[in-house]
């Protein structure tokens, strides 16, 4: 029964090449695990990989690796950018700039998504291949308010699972959280649940434990600043980044289907390797 | 004897002006602050309500120790010694007068109590060297004497002074050393989770606090403010206008519980305040502040804030048990502190015993997520779905329902309620109610303080 789904996830991650349009609403019944991983050597990206180059253990037990992407799958970059009070003035216009640049680093069938949160959470513009339109949202964005940073990140997760792309997340916030409903460690859950990568760029003198965990848990990084003149020299290179990581995809054997699944990921030519620390799966 | 007091009143107006000897800047203020007083319309900006708010900080703290002396004296005109003590503070500090300033004070005294024909002001020759506004003062507070209520000026200085400190009570000045008797207060600003400016500020509030210890009810002849209702609905008011204007002082709600200790709003305004306290915002800003030598911020952990929370509620529920807001709010830090079968049964009694939409949907989102720690899902789902009906502008019982939707690994339900969040998605602070959740309880702080100057507006007591 595995076998048969994990050819299906097969198949989407490969079609979704050509047809874009498919919704991912078989997937929560596959059990196929993808994990991104950016393998470097020296700092440098590592390229040309095979299915045969990689090492997955799930929960210690070596796995049988299907799959390995890289470059050819187009990305699902969703921006959740902090709109509360304090970014207005400069911080706001570094971020438009940033978006602008991140916008533009984009390829023709990439696809972005805009989501701001204030005290509430604003899906400015859905996943779509219209950069511009994206660029026009985030002009339009206004700061205003308190900040909901947990509720924001974990809408800004379910719009990148929203497509079977492979979901890139940047969350910017210069604030601590003052208004989400929900608590972090139910959004962390859901992280560790998600194929979606977090990146994140905390500004100024906030505690970013959220934010430390949240890219943790996802195998992403963050960034911690304290200004933001180079802003968009960390989206590039957040973008860069992500472009040369690979997509590596199995399905699970002989392990417990529900809980915490610790990953180990090897080159077996070596190289660092980097990689989302487990996942969640069950209820 | 109405009558004979105006005639004096007319020829003290002559006499005073050449009669009285000069006096410091000290005590002409204290006078022009009883004129003040006795022009104030409680609850508006009018002339004597600016004069008062102009003085600078160190003024109304130097007026704080002067208003303590004349206070004293009112009681007692023959006292010539002033112990002051800062509120919280063991140690007393001596005030000494010049004999001008101190003759001048007990004239004030004479006059603010009503006291201008009782021996002790007749020696003085109060009459004589009190002007027409003085001696109107004198009149009413006389007037109030005699309806049994020997409390005129201190009553009507502390909504002077509230009216001061709630116009502006942001206004900080630079910080300077302590120097004189008067407390030192320091106000921090917040804004989105930091501290923005630490001042100090002025003691407007410390002044109506002190005035109202000093009252006595009726039939008394000491000061006694817990037996006066005056006072206790001027805290409650108070303290729920501080609530909703997010302007925190610990110190008001402690000295509150220190003269009400069974009053159920007092308790639960005390909860709510700690409750507020533990909220990342506050603790972060706090944390984050330097504080001068010597001074510390009255405020725990986010833990022992919510444990604090957690014994004012409880008493306030055992005096009240149908006090459904503080079961609500009761069943909300419980759910904070982490026993969330606790929670359930406190926000069960807050369903039973109120009937306000708000606290229901408070109630219903709360319990939503008492019951998800419980593992219970489907009940969860079942009280964020009634949140969601009880509030359908609201964002928060969605993203909840999103939630709970992830954890079951249901995404197309997730995605399915995210996409109402973005739909409700508004700038509106009144779509979701748990935006303002840490200002709710003081949602009537309006109606209270209207309910509390109503008996001294014109016409209601001169």
């Amino acid at each position: 029964m595995s076998a048969r789904l994990a050819s299906v996830v097969v198949f989407v991650a490969a079609s979704t090449l050509v047809a874009r349009a498919q919704n991912a609403a078989f997937s929560t019944k596959v059990e196929a695990v993808r994990v991104d991983v950016l393998v470097t050597d020296k700092g440098q990206p590592v390229r040309g990989l095979t299915p045969a180059d990689f090492e997955i253990f799930d929960n210690g037990v070596l796995q049988q690796v299907d799959l390995v992407s890289f470059e050819q799958i187009p990305l699902n970059v969703i921006l959740a950018l902090d709109m509360s009070d304090s970014v207005a003035g400069e911080r706001l216009d570094h971020l438009r700039i940033a978006g602008h640049a991140l916008l533009n680093g984009l390829k023709k069938d990439d696809q972005a998504a805009l989501v701001t949160f204030r005290r509430d959470v604003t899906l400015d513009a859905d996943l779509t291949t219209d950069a511009a339109a994206v660029r026009a949202a985030l002009d339009e964005a206004e700061p205003a308010g308190a900040t909901a940073l947990v509720d924001g990140a974990y809408s800004a997760i379910v719009v990148g699972e929203s497509d079977v792309g492979r979901a890139l997340l940047i969350v910017f916030s210069d604030g601590l959280d003052t208004s989400s409903w929900l608590p972090s460690e139910s959004v962390l859950e859901s992280a560790k649940r998600s194929d979606v990568v977090a990146y994140a760029v905390s500004v100024g003198r906030a505690r970013a434990e959220f934010l430390r965990d949240l890219t943790s848990f996802t195998g992403g990084r963050l960034f911690e600043i304290e200004k933001t003149a180079n802003l968009s020299a960390i989206f590039l290179s957040v973008l860069e980044e992500f472009r040369q990581r690979y997509l590596v995809s199995y399905t699970p054997h002989g392990v417990a289907r529900d809980g915490w699944h610790r990953l180990t990921v090897r080159v077996k030519r070596g190289g660092t390797v980097k990689a989302r620390p487990g996942y969640l799966a069950g209820s | 004897m109405r009558r004979s007091l105006a005639a004096l009143l007319c020829l003290a107006g002559v006499v005073v002006n050449a009669a009285a000897p000069p006096v410091s800047p000290r005590i002409a203020r204290v006078e022009r602050w009883l004129k003040a007083v006795l022009t104030h319309e409680p609850g508006t900006s009018d002339d004597a309500f600016g004069a008062v708010a102009a003085w600078p900080m160190a003024s109304v703290g130097a007026l704080w120790v002067d208003l303590n002396s004349l206070v004293a004296l009112m009681r007692n005109p023959r006292i010539a010694r002033f112990d002051i003590r800062q509120p919280g503070q063991r140690v007393t500090q001596s005030i000494r007068y010049t004999p001008n300033d101190m003759h001048r004070l007990r004239i004030l005294a004479c006059a603010a109590a009503g006291l201008v024909q009782h021996q002790e002001c007749l020696a003085l020759k109060a009459g004589a060297e009190t002007d027409g506004d003085l001696l109107r003062l004198a009149r009413l507070a006389e007037a109030s004497v005699r309806r049994g209520d020997a409390n005129y000026v201190l009553r009507r200085g502390a909504l002077l002074h509230t009216d001061v400190a709630m116009a502006s009570p942001a206004a900080t000045e630079p910080i300077e050393p302590p120097g004189s008797a008067a407390p030192q207060r320091l106000r921090l600003s917040l804004d989105d989770g930091f501290g923005k400016g630490l001042g100090q500020s002025a003691v407007h509030w410390e002044i109506a606090r002190m005035l109202l210890d000093h009252v006595q009810p009726a039939g008394s002849d000491k000061a006694d403010p817990a037996h006066d209702d005056m006072v206790r609905r001027w805290y409650r008011a108070t303290a729920a206008w501080m609530q909703s204007r997010e302007n925190y002082e610990t110190l008001h709600l402690d000295r509150a519980r220190g003269i009400f200790p069974d009053d159920p709003d007092i308790l639960f305004l005390n909860g709510a305040l700690h409750e507020t306290y533990a909220a990342p915002h506050i603790q972060s800003a706090v944390h984050g502040v330097s504080l001068p030598s010597g001074m510390t911020f009255d405020l725990d952990s986010d833990h022992g804030e919510f444990r604090r929370a957690e014994g004012f509620l409880r008493r306030a529920v055992t005096l009240q048990p149908d006090f459904s807001e503080a079961h609500l709010r009761l069943g909300h830090v419980l759910l904070r502190l982490g026993k969330p079968a606790d929670a359930v049964k406190e926000l069960t009694q807050a369903i039973a015993t109120g009937d306000d939409d708000l606290l229901r949907y408070y109630a219903a989102l709360f319990s939503g997520a008492a019951r998800e720690a419980l593992g219970d899902f489907e009940a969860a789902a079942e009280s964020y779905a009634r949140a969601a009906e009880l509030q359908p502008s609201a964002q928060s019982p969605h993203l909840a329902l999103s939630s709970i939707a992830r954890r079951r690994g249901d995404r197309s339900g997730a995605l399915r309620e995210i996409r109402l969040v973005f739909e409700l998605a508004s700038g509106s602070e009144d779509d979701d109610p748990w935006w303002t959740y840490h200002t709710a309880q003081a949602r009537n702080a309006d109606d209270l303080l209207a309910e509390l100057i109503q008996p001294f507006l014109s016409g209601s007591d001169r």
